[in-house]
């Protein structure tokens, strides 16, 4: 089990980004005065509730401002708005570790709550429905594209996907995705143009789905499309190098048969950097998938950056947010970097 | 390897001779952009609607008629200044301005403007008359107006529309409503109100009825605008008249929604991309060679230090933290520079120091330490020559990667709303619909420029890559 050391290195690395990010978000924060105004809008709005309820039981004026004044500060002091931001550092971080951040100026959730914790949770299944469709199919279509383009190495379709690979760094996906609207949706009315169901929303699970599938098919073909290039340029070169070492070549010469030697020779030894590589990739299909549910307006979290930057910004859904996608990250790199351990007992991390 | 091969692999490759032959054609182009650009071009032009009042809205470019065929209005405006005749009338000096414009076969405009300076008068205001002269003789009566007359406690000579300009919307005017309206009753035996009206003045305008009676054919050929003032005395009167008619069609790329030249606001991308990939790509491969020379090469806790910050800053998710910090502190062009930089140095430093580690050990280094150089001699004389190459090479890969954040952040409404941007003008079109009406002169031009831009530092690195160590092509896609 010495693998354990360097995988718990790992994993220390992965809660060092995310606490990093959760003192920078509450640095940021504090340093801006931001923190201070969300709480105070917070206080704020509590009291302006309380002044209706209580309003109907206290009937002198004065009386009724005492007793709010009162709340006020007891409220104030409940959110540590008395004391200076760096002494409420610990108790903010704890905070946006529970999204506590209050309740939402204008967005909603579906479900009509306006508490930002239900919004965010809301919208997370969307998201990862979005980034694990897109990503699987960018594995698949990858792998075995890559494989086979390693057969022909210098043929037609290599050049073509190097080529794809190199363009694809100089493209923004989000602007692919437009041009999809305005060619597939609006020029040929195939596909529509956002959202992720009919209004209304067809009855019954398969009609549902279909929907849901119908909706998805231009958002999934612009991720898949910006990242399946690089992709297959990887697999295709780390299985050539790998083609080319002594071992594979004694592996002919005991008279395997080609598919095994590609199944049982190359692949094992190629698998753990092809994985690497999806592992790499996951920062930039985050990052993707933000801006693809913009265009798409597919209700997850990275439309709901958006919708939360729009007209009045919402600052608590943005920290929310934020740190929402970094702990998605972090605990996604620790699942494949666990996996990654067991796929080559081999290889190790220390090298 | 050296810097000399690198110089060879860009001169002497197709590929990298492209790439270099593009790039010296953006930084010529940027050049005479930022010379003959006015300065605050964002806040004073590109965001001030006034600026942009007299173009059409949403016209495509006008080089689309050459490809569909289709009869579209050329954009018209002239402006004229000293009369042509001035005649007595009675006790009134009436100024004439004949203003020819012609209509193709078609081709009707799609709105009239009337746009008056400088309005200078003694005592009585001067008043304006506009009157369409048709190539049927038939003259319509645009517009009366008098201008406003003096106030009370007000000293004569007075001055009118010196600083605001006398616009009037005439295709949207009530006055020209109702004068049509007299005129299709007169002309015509037509009894339309002004809700009918409304929609189809410039149909009405530069048309006729059509034999089915419930339309109006365009009319084309040789048109007037007669424009006068009556005014009283020697030295009123105007400073000068503009008339614009609207066309279907305007310059080499279209404009937008609220009428601006997109051609403009393409152009003045260009060299903001360029600084943007530049500036980061340079500031922040120094902080990543830096770094990693300090890491490798002095060791201890230093460098264990170094790699760990290296290493967590390498694996945070940039897009949500970048969106984060802008909206915290604010979209400003400097802050994002700033914030790219900060988040784009780790990858190079983890390299550096492997290579700084590699060369301490050679024998060439440790002969130079043992005859007593200092370690800052070392490493400026020594082990920087051997990195330079991959220097430059970094560079070139973090530049596109660089460009493309900045598109994808002014996409979501982060961008710096006093340099415009080719993410911007996109992020524009996408919010106010123009992606679903089909506005494609308003989509895809950017998002091209920006394509080319960024692939004309792959080509470079295409080029360079064979020279290169090819496992620094890990850099980091922030879009």
């Amino acid at each position: 089990m010495r693998n354990l050391i360097p995988l718990a290195v790992r994993a220390l690395t992965m809660v060092g980004v995310f606490f990093v990010v959760l003192l920078l978000l509450v640095l940021t924060l504090g340093l801006t005065g931001f923190s201070d105004r969300i709480l105070s809008s917070v206080v704020g709005e509590q009291i302006r509730v309380e002044r209706t309820t209580l309003a109907e039981t206290i009937r002198d004026p004065d009386e009724l401002e005492r007793v709010l004044a009162a709340r006020k500060a007891e409220l104030e002091s409940f959110y540590g708005l008395d004391i200076p931001w760096q002494r409420r550092l610990p108790a903010s971080v704890f905070r946006v570790m529970r999204l506590d951040l209050g309740e939402a100026r204008s967005l909603r959730s579906f479900a009509g709550s306006s508490r930002i914790a239900d919004i965010v949770l809301e919208r997370l299944p969307n998201t990862i429905l979005l980034m694990t469709t897109s990503t699987v199919i960018v594995a698949l279509t990858g792998l075995a594209g890559g494989l086979y383009v390693a057969t022909r190495p210098g043929s037609w379709i290599d050049r073509l996907v190097s080529g794809l690979a190199a363009v694809t760094y100089a493209i923004p996906t989000w602007w692919i995705g437009i041009l999809l609207i305005l060619v597939v949706s609006v020029h040929w009315r195939l596909l529509p143009s956002g959202g992720m169901y009919s209004t209304p929303p067809p009855e019954g699970g398969w009609l549902r789905f279909a929907d849901l599938a119908r909706h998805a098919v231009l958002p999934v073909l612009s991720m898949v499309l910006v990242s399946v290039g690089p992709y297959m340029y990887a697999v295709r070169t780390i299985t050539l190098n790998i083609a080319q070492e002594d071992f594979v070549g004694m592996a002919r010469a005991r008279g395997l048969s080609e598919t095994r030697v590609r199944n049982a020779h190359i692949l094992r030894v190629a698998a753990p950097p092809i994985v690497t590589g999806l592992i790499f990739g996951l920062a930039g299909s985050l990052s993707g998938s933000i801006l693809i549910e913009t265009v798409f307006n597919w209700q997850g979290m990275g439309r709901l950056y958006y919708d939360a930057l729009a007209g009045t910004p919402d600052e608590g859904v943005i920290v929310a947010l934020t740190f929402m996608f970094t702990l998605m990250y972090v605990a996604i790199r620790l699942l494949l970097e666990t996996l990654y351990i067991f796929l080559d007992p081999r290889v190790s991390y220390a090298d | 390897m050296r810097v000399r091969q690198i110089r060879d692999a860009l001169l002497k490759t197709p590929v990298g001779l492209l790439g270099l032959l593009s790039l010296a054609a953006q930084v010529v182009l940027s050049v005479w952009v930022v010379v003959s650009y006015p300065d605050d071009f964002g806040n004073r032009v590109w965001s001030n609607p006034i600026h942009w009042v007299d173009n059409p809205k949403a016209a495509p470019p006008t080089w689309i008629g050459r490809v569909d065929n289709q009869p579209r209005a050329d954009h018209w405006q002239t402006v004229r200044g000293e009369p042509e005749t001035v005649e007595e009338k009675g006790r009134n000096l009436i100024a004439s301005w004949n203003i020819p414009y012609i209509v193709e076969e078609g081709a009707v405009p799609a709105f009239l403007a009337l746009t008056v300076r400088d309005v200078r008068f003694e005592e009585r205001a001067p008043l304006l008359a506009l009157t369409l002269i048709r190539p049927d003789e038939t003259r319509v009566s645009v517009l009366r107006h008098a201008v406003r007359g003096p106030r009370e406690g007000e000293e004569g000579p007075y001055e009118r529309h010196f600083d605001a300009p006398l616009r009037i919307q005439l295709s949207a005017d009530e006055s020209t409503l109702s004068s049509l309206q007299e005129f299709l009753a007169e002309e015509y035996g037509l009894q339309m109100d002004a809700e009918e009206i409304r929609p189809r003045v410039m149909d009405i305008l530069f048309g006729m009825p059509d034999a089915a009676g419930d339309g109006f054919a365009p009319m084309s050929g040789e048109y007037t605008f007669l424009f006068q003032t009556a005014t009283r005395v020697e030295g009123d009167g105007i400073g000068s008249v503009e008339l614009v008619a609207g066309g279907d069609a305007f310059g080499r790329m279209g404009t937008d929604s609220i009428g601006r030249d997109l051609a403009q606001g393409l152009l003045y991308g260009l060299p903001t991309a360029l600084v943007i990939g530049v500036v980061v790509a340079l500031l922040s491969t120094s902080i990543g060679t830096v770094l990693g020379m300090a890491s490798g090469y002095l060791g201890g806790a230093a460098d264990t230090v170094i790699q760990r910050l290296s290493d967590i800053v390498a694996n945070i998710p940039v897009l949500p933290l970048l969106i984060f910090l802008l909206f915290i502190i604010g979209p400003n062009l400097t802050v994002i520079i700033g914030i790219l930089i900060a988040f784009s140095w780790p990858g190079l430093a983890i390299q550096v120091r492997v290579m700084v580690l590699h060369m301490r050990s050679s024998q060439l280094i440790e002969a130079v330490q043992s005859l007593g150089s200092s370690r800052w001699r070392v490493m400026y004389r020594h082990i920087l020559p051997q990195i330079m190459p991959y220097f430059l090479a970094q560079i070139i890969f973090t530049a596109p990667s660089a460009i493309l954040a900045e598109a994808g952040l002014s996409f979501l409404g982060l961008g710096d709303p006093s340099i415009p941007t080719w993410g911007q003008i996109l992020e524009a079109g996408f919010r106010t619909g123009g992606v679903y009406v089909g506005y494609w002169w308003w989509i895809v031009p950017p998002g091209l420029l920006i394509v080319l831009v960024a692939s004309t530092f792959m080509l470079l690195s295409l080029a360079i890559e064979p020279v290169v160590n090819p496992r620094l092509r890990q850099t980091r896609r922030a879009d």
